[in-house]
């Protein structure tokens, strides 16, 4: 028991939000502190890839204690990135001071004479029926079933404070009920609390909501509600919350403002693939990731993954090879750690822009249709003009190269997040002769050409070791697909040595499909010791090999 | 000291429903005149899209379930259609000791009557267990008019919540000074009764306001 919890004789839990953001009220508690409670609702046909960096926050709602405050200025219903906006409750709290006040219903004429005791008394009796108050509107209801199961929704709550009161839409004004509560007097002034909420919220959805939100959900490619199998599998997996590429587009973005902690909404599939867990992710923020999800030891590749995705498309998109991208610290080291020297790749494989050509082409994690849709989110990211024609353009491009260089070091992260996936599906798509393509990638961006993977590997903090090993494996890996899909190469080149030079890679990527996706740590011991050499020497292979193709 | 009275509207319940209505509205008054430190805890019905605050004293909720079960065991023996349940909080005065009278008198300050008109053809399932929507007969064909009854039942006890609500705001000055002791709620009293006559709720008040001292089943 806490002192303040007699202070009203509440005990409330913690929150800590809410505390810090009354601060500006108390500066100047003759202002009102208007609370909104808003719908945010996409609408069904929702495009992911247009949609504004807004999401990101929506999915913050926690609690009604714990809604993140969210400082908007509009209040429009339908915002123009198409989400449309509801203020389904509006509080305000006024303290009105003696001068300006009249008296009110309260009838109470005595403030004078107002004993603490009685103020606290009325002040106890008006908590507990806001505390009652607030479970019996609707909102609540919505709020439960947002937080009832980690089923995505197409809607979300947040939570706005002001200290002015916006206009609301006319219609949603009209139809709001009112309620005030009566004002708790005090010897310099009262305070006062209305309350204004849409009686019903019939247009989205209370009665709609739960129908929708799967249909929504199954028409999306690569839904895990989509597949049994895999509904199954993470309805089995420990919950937690790793990121979705549809996250991270629009994660990379959004307002720090509005940035909170990851929501613990369960993600429907954990380990099958990142895509498929779809939009339930949009409140995560990734900087912190790892180090917030340690313990999670399955978690660890993926959050490496995403946040390494998160990244590279940032909004500063630069072909220069700098080893500065905006990544925090932790994913810096795991980036540096998993891949070796930078490649150049003369090879202009992007219209032979000479700006890309340092860039390097993931052959993008197989599952083709789960990623799909997470390319052209990706070039939306990256304001390339986006249109499905040049994508297949690309794609086809890709396809019809050489395939030898296709394959890039920078395929590492996204190799060992194919990991991640079922075995049956990994090595089922991996004999996919078409890749899922075209995923440009500034690979010298994220790596700091001074840090071979060696030492930084043994230098590293133990927390990473094991994505950094990993991630060696599956740059290995990769890199042994690749060489072994250079037929051209092979005719040009000593072949003899080239076949013998892979032999050992093409071990540790065969350990690699064979492993069960978690099960990596046999994997790292092997790899500790042999893969970081591997992997250098595969680079000098490929480098030579490009060499080799250029002349 | 005055007493104010608030009669709640009536609520058409089935037999089945009794136990979470009751439960419902008598904490959702508790927890707004047990004005001691309460650690809140949120209760959602089964039956119903509603959440209600008890005050987390497991002392409290006891007392509650005992009476509903007195209730519905009453409700059971004497299926008269209407059925009150009268919630009472009142100060102990000491009096003056003599050799035939009480101590101690007992001043109403406040009384909820909860009125409950319960449904005739239901038989109990199970007597006092919890019930809940699994015990709804699934296959019946008159599902759509249970569901149409269900949620005005529904939105009943939603205004009834709100009719709590609303007196607790507008009536504060007659609630005596918050004792200062652990006990979390004023002294209260249930009391039961049942009539098939519609005006015997009146009867009750006039004759508690009267006597001040309840005598039924108390």
């Amino acid at each position: 028991m806490r002192p303040r919890d007699k202070w009203f004789n509440l005990a409330l839990r913690d929150c800590p939000a809410a505390l810090e953001n009354i601060d500006f009220w108390r500066q100047s508690n003759l202002e009102p502190m208007v609370v909104d409670v808003v719908l945010v609702q996409r609408p069904v046909n929702w495009d992911y890839a247009s949609s504004s960096p807004k999401v990101a926050f929506e999915q913050n709602f926690l609690s009604k204690d714990r809604f993140p405050v969210v400082w908007k200025s509009d209040s429009d219903e339908f915002g123009c990135d198409g989400h449309s906006e509801k203020v389904i409750e509006r509080w305000i709290m006024r303290y009105e001071s003696k001068k300006g006040c009249k008296e009110g219903s309260s009838g109470n004429k005595r403030s004078s004479t107002i004993t603490s005791h009685a103020l606290y008394k009325k002040s106890i009796l008006l908590l507990r029926s806001l505390y009652v108050t607030v479970r019996l509107l609707p909102a609540y209801k919505i709020f439960r079933e947002i937080n009832s199961s980690g089923q995505i929704r197409s809607f979300s709550l947040v939570h706005r404070v002001s200290s002015s009161v916006e206009p609301l839409v006319r219609r949603d004004e009209a139809e709001m009920q009112q309620f005030t509560f009566t004002p708790v007097d005090t010897s310099c002034g009262k305070l006062c609390i209305s309350l204004s909420y849409l009686p019903s919220i019939s247009d989205t959805t209370s009665e709609s909501s739960t129908p929708m939100s799967p249909q929504f959900i199954t028409d999306y490619v690569g839904s895990p509600l989509a597949d049994p199998l895999k509904r199954l599998l993470s309805a089995s997996l420990p919950q937690y919350s790793p990121s979705s590429p549809f996250g991270r587009r629009h994660s990379w973005s959004y307002d720090t403002r509005m940035a909170s902690p990851p929501s613990a909404l369960p993600s429907p599939s954990p380990t099958y693939s990142e895509s498929r867990t779809l939009h339930s992710k949009f409140g995560s923020h990734r900087p912190p990731i790892s180090s917030r999800y340690s313990s999670l030891e399955p978690a660890q590749v993926h959050t490496k993954d995403t946040g390494y995705d998160e990244y590279f498309p940032s909004p500063n998109f630069s072909p220069s090879p700098s080893p500065s991208p905006p990544v925090g610290s932790n994913m810096l080291k795991v980036l540096l750690r998993s891949d070796s020297a930078p490649v150049y790749i003369p090879a202009s494989r992007l219209g032979d822009a000479p700006l890309y050509s340092n860039k390097t082409v993931l052959p993008f994690s197989p599952p083709l249709q789960a990623t799909r849709p997470s390319l052209s989110l990706v070039e939306r990211s990256l304001s390339i003009p986006t249109t499905a024609g040049k994508l297949l353009s690309l794609r086809g491009e890709e396809t019809a190269r050489p395939s030898g260089v296709k394959i890039s070091l920078n395929s590492s992260p996204h190799k060992s997040s194919s990991r991640s996936f079922s075995r049956l599906s990994f090595e089922n798509s991996y004999d996919d002769s078409e890749f899922s393509g075209p995923f440009v990638v500034d690979d010298d961006d994220t790596i700091d050409p001074g840090s071979r993977p060696g030492s930084s590997d043994r230098s590293g903090n133990l927390g990473m070791q094991h994505e950094c090993v990993r991630s060696q494996d599956a740059a290995v890996g990769a890199l042994v697909q690749m060489l072994k899909k250079a037929p051209p190469l092979q005719q040009d080149l000593n072949r003899s040595q080239y076949v013998s030079k892979t032999s050992r890679p093409e071990k540790s990527s065969n350990q690699i499909l064979d492993h069960p996706p978690h099960a990596s740590s046999n994997v790292s011991s092997f790899s500790r010791v042999s893969g970081i050499k591997t992997t250098s020497d595969a680079m000098e292979e490929l480098k030579g090999y490009l060499d080799v193709k250029q002349i | 000291m005055n007493c104010e009275v608030c009669q709640l509207k009536e609520l058409d319940v089935e037999y089945f429903e009794i136990r979470e209505v009751l439960r419902c509205i008598l904490h959702t008054v508790f927890f707004h005149r047990a004005l001691g430190l309460v650690r809140p805890k949120d209760i959602h019905l089964e039956l119903f899209e509603i959440t209600y605050v008890q005050c987390g004293d497991a002392e409290l909720e006891k007392k509650v379930d005992e009476k509903i079960d007195q209730f519905i065991d009453r409700v059971e023996k004497h299926p008269n259609k209407k059925n009150q349940i009268c919630l009472s909080f009142f100060e102990v005065k000491n009096k003056q000791a003599t050799w035939f009278t009480h101590k101690v008198e007992r001043l109403y300050w406040e009384q909820w009557y909860i009125n409950l008109n319960v449904a005739q053809h239901p038989k109990p399932h199970s007597g006092k267990s919890h019930h809940s929507k699994l015990t709804v007969h699934p296959g019946e064909s008159a599902s759509d008019e249970r569901n149409a009854r269900r949620a005005a039942l529904e939105s009943s006890l939603h205004e009834v919540l709100f009719q709590i609500i609303k007196f607790v705001n507008e009536k504060k000055d007659h609630i005596p000074p918050i004792p200062n002791k652990e006990g979390v709620s004023f002294p209260y009293e249930i009391t039961i009764s049942s009539s098939s006559d519609s005006a015997f709720g009146m009867d009750m008040i006039k004759r508690m306001l009267q006597t001040g001292h309840p005598t039924m089943l108390s």
